[in-house]
């Protein structure tokens, strides 16, 4: 755990370093800068809220990520789940008519359930025909794109619009808000409280874990890998999903275009920084978030376009996994060393 | 007999910037990398590839800064996969999305603009009419007056076959995937020829970058790449990396991608859109099932 905290506040300091050279060479203040970013997704409730509100998509499609690569299945189909969870749930939203304290989980389902549809069949591609979920759920996040595309385009069009979108749900589905904070954020903590459970705690989760360090060993001592592979990929669908409904039940209340944004491949980096990890996740989630949310604040104050934090998470990314396994090489190669003086003395 | 050719051109076209990048994942599939970053590299060369024409007015020069742009790329991952050793799928998905911000960031930057830019001083890569051939009635509308890229891709199809299976590099590029521990007791460094596979990966994705912004169009728009990186992977799955099958392979795609575009007058073109991505999956489907049989 040290060791994580040690190497990822390492890494996020020398990305941060890289970012201000890159700065510093096109003629932009660096400390200017960061001031401006954190200032507007740390400091003060209002930006705090925000940054809060826009974490969840973004640690949902992470544990989403985290706990299929943990547990073996490389699901990198969330943008496709995304989309699709989004979609049940705008159609849910548009169609049902019930009291708020029913419509909101009714819609949250639905958009699990979407989600879980779409890695559902790339499970079952795998589980059939032994067809690669790796380029499977990849070429389904395009089809989805382009289906749900379709979807708010004609049938569920919104004929006041002038780009493609659909109306907005029912003001019965939309997510309530206390002050500055979006409930959306209490749906996910509950989520992610379900989750760690499962994965931690319950023999699902050991199994799931097992399987993904060492898939012979699971299955010499009795997992049923195909059953927990199907269930994994319906799961880690099912929070992508999750992370689509809530960003049109807190946000704009209807599905627009381009509203998956790059939530999911944000939230799959966010899971490969954490190295799977459940709660580095949740707080590289809320780096993350917080570096999305003040980038407005910052293009604001400096002039430094917002694109720039997408290149500052890569290097992020790159530099901590890297920095990571650089760490671990150089402490077994220390520990060897030792040994190897021990035995010769 | 219009309809025929149009979409035979339209397939080569669209077959060629996969059929390049599939390519350069060949080399890197041979040599055990498990190279992702091809959707980054193409996306990198795409930009540069604009960058070069519209500040040097040459399409040449477009060329030159597509090839350099993706080796910045490959550069990245061979100092982060090869020499740190970081984690090859990992290196990958953060190229590609680092690719993804950077392209965004600078069109902004350098072009002012959001989206898409283009403008009539970008030169584009020129098509050769090839004289006698483009007198054939039919056949000389498909074999001349293509865009010079498409035949350096029919010459780095050949190329790449003889690299791969006919020469000493080739021998030991197979052997760095195959067992890379007795390659480097056999006093040949399976880093260098990491390196190397990487390089040339590197350099045939930014030509098919460069086809991507500089070829039937002359523009450069965000994430224009848009997915082709992956099916280009696919492909090289798909045939386990023979340059013959992936020149077959990526032809399917790129009729797919053809014939999406003449069903548009039938359907919507969301749909159309879909099918070289559905192609890819009932490729795959074909794929595992002969797999299967091959087991059996």
């Amino acid at each position: 755990m040290q060791r994580k905290l040690i190497s990822g506040i390492i890494g996020i300091f020398i990305a941060l370093l890289i970012g201000a050279i890159i700065m510093l060479l096109q003629g932009y203040d660096p400390l200017q800068t960061y001031g401006a970013l954190f200032n507007f997704s740390l400091f003060g409730l209002f930006p705090f809220a925000t940054t809060l509100r826009n974490s969840v998509p973004l640690i949902l499609t992470g544990l989403s990520a985290s706990v299929a690569f943990a547990s073996g299945p490389i699901n990198l189909g969330q943008p496709g789940q995304l989309l699709m969870g989004a979609l049940f749930a705008t159609i849910g939203g548009l169609y049902f008519d019930l009291p708020p304290w029913l419509m909101i989980p009714v819609l949250l389902l639905l958009s699990m359930l979407g989600g879980a549809l779409w890695s559902g069949v790339a499970a079952m591609l795998r589980k059939w025909f032994n067809m690669d979920e790796f380029i499977t759920t990849l070429m389904l996040n395009m089809i989805a794109d382009f289906f749900t595309f379709w979807a708010i385009s004609y049938p569920f069009f919104d004929r006041s619009a002038y780009s493609p979108m659909t109306p907005q749900i029912n003001t019965k589905g939309w997510l309530p808000i206390w002050g500055e904070f979006n409930s959306n954020v209490i749906v996910m903590i509950l989520a992610f409280v379900v989750i760690y459970f499962v994965f931690n705690r319950l023999t699902a989760g050991y199994e799931w874990r097992i399987t993904g360090h060492n898939s012979l060993f699971a299955r010499l001592g009795g997992v049923k890998i195909d059953k927990n592979y199907v269930t994994v990929m319906l799961v880690t669908g099912a929070l992508a999903g999750l992370a689509g409904g809530l960003v049109v039940m807190a946000g704009p209340h209807r599905f627009l275009k381009g509203l998956g944004a790059n939530y999911a491949w944000d939230g799959v980096m966010i899971a490969v920084v954490a190295n799977n990890g459940l709660i580095g996740t949740l707080l590289y989630g809320l780096f993350f978030s917080a570096l999305q949310t003040g980038s407005l604040g910052m293009e604001l104050i400096t002039a430094v376009p917002k694109e720039f934090i997408m290149v500052l998470q890569a290097v992020i990314v790159l530099v901590i996994v890297a920095g990571r396994g650089y760490l671990d090489i150089f402490l077994d190669k220390t520990i060897a060393q030792r040994k190897a003086r021990e035995r010769t003395t | 007999m219009n309809i025929i050719t149009g979409l035979i051109n339209g397939m080569i076209s669209g077959a060629t910037p996969i059929l390049l990048a599939a390519l350069g994942g060949t080399f890197t599939f041979y040599a055990g990398i498990f190279n992702i970053a091809m959707e980054g590299m193409m996306l990198a060369g795409a930009f540069f590839a604009v960058l070069g024409s519209y500040y040097f007015d040459s399409w040449l020069m477009g060329i030159v800064c597509a090839i350099l742009g993706s080796l910045l790329m490959a550069v990245i991952f061979i100092f982060f996969a090869v020499t740190l050793k970081t984690d090859e799928f990992v290196t990958g998905i953060a190229l590609n999305l680092f690719a993804l911000g950077a392209t965004t960031y600078m069109l902004r930057q350098i072009f002012n603009v959001k989206g898409a830019f283009s403008n009539p001083g970008i030169v584009p890569i020129p098509r050769i009419h090839i004289p006698f051939l483009n007198q054939i009635p039919v056949i000389g509308e498909i074999l001349s007056g293509q865009n010079l890229i498409v035949y350096i891709t029919l010459l780095v199809v050949f190329i790449s076959a003889f690299v791969i299976f006919k020469t000493r590099f080739g021998l030991r590029l197979r052997a760095a995937g195959y067992n890379a521990p007795s390659l480097d007791s056999s006093g040949v460094s399976s880093a260098k020829i990491h390196i190397w596979s990487l390089i040339i990966c590197g350099v045939l994705c930014g030509l098919a970058g460069a086809f991507l912004s500089l070829g039937y169009v002359t523009l450069f728009s965000e994430n224009m790449s848009a997915g082709r990186g992956w099916i280009s992977l696919a492909a090289v799955i798909l045939v386990n990396g023979n340059p013959w099958g992936i020149a077959l392979i990526s032809l399917l795609f790129g009729f797919t991608d053809g014939l999406g575009l003449l069903l548009q007058q039938y359907m919507p073109s969301q749909f159309t859109s879909m099918v070289p991505y559905v192609a890819t999956l009932i490729a795959l489907y074909f794929y595992s099932i002969q797999a299967r049989k091959r087991k059996v």
